[in-house]
């Protein structure tokens, strides 16, 4: 984990609104390359739209917004917001796989008609992407004939197989069955030990305390706190991220096995 | 062949049916003429209506106001009007515009023919390109955005994301729209072109054959339909994906 004098991402008083609803703020937030950045924070806090302003799915309304140089929020055209793009991974909720295509197909077409990689480098590299998650005998499979888990490690191979500078994660586990979070988590620990630069918004707290160099606790638009995990989750003197954290943490200790 | 025709004008007139215009060499290539004739215009309008149906589909769902207004405006016109008035306007008007335009008739270069597949193509195109859009629409935005953030232009969406999985959700009332299309060549009578329809109406107003005639007419559409039906249901095998719209 080494993190370089300039930060990959970096974020300057970034305001967004839809319509009359300020959803953002003044975000300031940076993370360094090879760092693992957590996201926390109550449902509605814009958290999910702090990740779409960073690779342009999103326009922010007043800001700066830089990655790897290149200024986001300058972009115009559709070309430099794709190139964007091109170098930025994310990963959704609810997976977001292509229901038409096989799991191979899903992780190929991108580099294929994006990066006009050839078809058998394409797949050797989509074989390779699926055996680390552990999906190697699934090539031939669609989408609808996978558990959540599964699709779930698809669209990390998907969104890995454009050999991206940055991996965005979206809740990724937050639609998923217990049983299943932790293959997920599982695949995301490799990455971010390998030194993966990744922006988590993530509920899994324990998780964000283990993996995570920078944890932010962000709500109605603003970053509240942001430190190193141990910092937010067992020393933060802001009461409202205790009573946050202690609800979540109480809520995760429930799960094995108590629920109805 | 000849042995062969006049058997079956034998046969038929045992059971009251009046094919004696088969024994005619000249109405009996009118009529085979007229059966190809069909055939050639299906052949061609299928496919240009379905070419016409993704333009327009592609238009309407861009997001653009210049693009989307008038494919909106196209739509709704050609849907509320009658197709034979607008094949009628087209030959009558437009054509005649474009000769005087030319300086006459002998230089249009367009003729019935020309506006008959033009207008039942594109009238169609109108029926597809609405239930194309309906598929688009009910294509979850998160799918979308998936296949942008992977960096895929808004016309790589469309093709790669979009379209197929539309056609899924569209394709029985497109097959239902190319039934209609090949009912719909038999407009090109109104305008003289020598299809089925028109060839027998030629041949059944000398002949009063008319029962005989429409029999054929009937078998003849029936059979293009149930073939133009065979390969939808078959598309639809061939696109069906395991967990998907079932």
């Amino acid at each position: 984990m080494t993190a370089s004098s300039t930060p990959l991402v970096a974020l300057e008083d970034v305001h967004l609104s839809f319509g009359a609803n300020e959803v953002l703020k003044g975000i300031d937030l940076t993370v360094a390359r090879g760092e693992a950045v957590s996201i926390i924070g109550p449902s509605g806090s814009g958290k999910s739209t702090i990740l779409r302003c960073i690779n342009a799915l999103l326009a922010p309304s007043r800001g700066r917004i830089t990655v790897n140089g290149v200024r986001v929020d300058a972009l115009r055209s559709e070309a430099e917001r794709i190139a964007l793009r091109k170098r930025i991974g994310i990963v959704f909720q609810q997976y977001n796989l292509f229901p038409h295509l096989t799991v191979l197909d899903n992780i190929t077409i991108a580099p294929i008609r994006i990066l006009k990689e050839n078809r058998a480098a394409a797949e050797s590299h989509a074989r390779a992407l699926l055996e680390r998650v552990r999906l190697a005998d699934k090539v031939a499979a669609y989408p609808g004939q996978l558990s959540g888990g599964q699709q779930q490690r698809v669209a990390i191979a998907r969104a890995l197989a454009m050999r991206p500078d940055l991996v965005l994660f979206d809740e990724v586990t937050s639609a998923l069955d217990p049983e299943t979070v932790g293959e997920v988590l599982a695949v995301i620990r490799g990455l971010v030990r390998e030194g993966m630069t990744s922006l988590l918004v993530t509920h899994e707290m324990r998780f964000a305390e283990e993996i995570s160099d920078k944890v932010v606790f962000t709500e109605n638009g603003r970053i509240v706190e942001e430190g190193p995990p141990a910092q937010i989750f067992h020393r933060s003197g802001n009461p409202r991220i205790r009573q946050f954290v202690r609800g979540l943490g109480a809520r995760e200790a429930v799960q094995p096995g108590e629920g109805i | 062949m000849q042995d062969a025709i006049r058997g079956f004008i034998a046969l038929a007139g045992q059971v009251g049916l009046n094919f004696d215009f088969l024994a005619s060499p000249f109405e009996l290539r009118m009529w085979l003429d007229g059966m190809g004739t069909t055939l050639v215009l299906v052949a061609l309008t299928l496919p240009l209506s379905l070419a016409g149906g993704v333009v327009l589909a592609a238009a309407l769902t861009s997001g653009r106001p210049w693009l989307a207004g008038p494919a909106r405006a196209y739509v709704e016109l050609t849907r509320n009007t009658p197709t034979l008035v607008q094949l009628m306007f087209t030959v009558l008007v437009v054509n005649m515009l474009i000769s005087q335009a030319l300086g006459g008739a002998q230089n249009n270069p367009f003729g019935a023919y020309f506006w008959l597949v033009a207008v039942v193509s594109l009238h169609v195109a109108a029926f597809h390109a609405e239930a194309l859009r309906g598929g688009i629409e009910a294509v979850p935005a998160a799918t979308v955005e998936a296949a942008r953030g992977l960096g895929f232009s808004r016309l790589e969406v469309l093709r790669v994301v979009e379209l197929p999985l539309a056609l899924r959700t569209a394709l029985p009332a497109i097959v239902n729209n190319l039934v209609n299309l090949v009912k719909l060549t038999t407009i090109g009578y109104a305008v003289a072109v020598n299809e089925i329809t028109y060839a027998s109406l030629m041949i059944w107003t000398q002949r009063d054959n008319v029962v005989e005639l429409m029999i054929v007419l009937l078998l003849f559409f029936s059979l293009i339909n149930l073939a133009v039906a065979r390969i939808g249901a078959f598309v639809e095998r061939r696109l069906a994906v395991p967990g998907f719209g079932q």
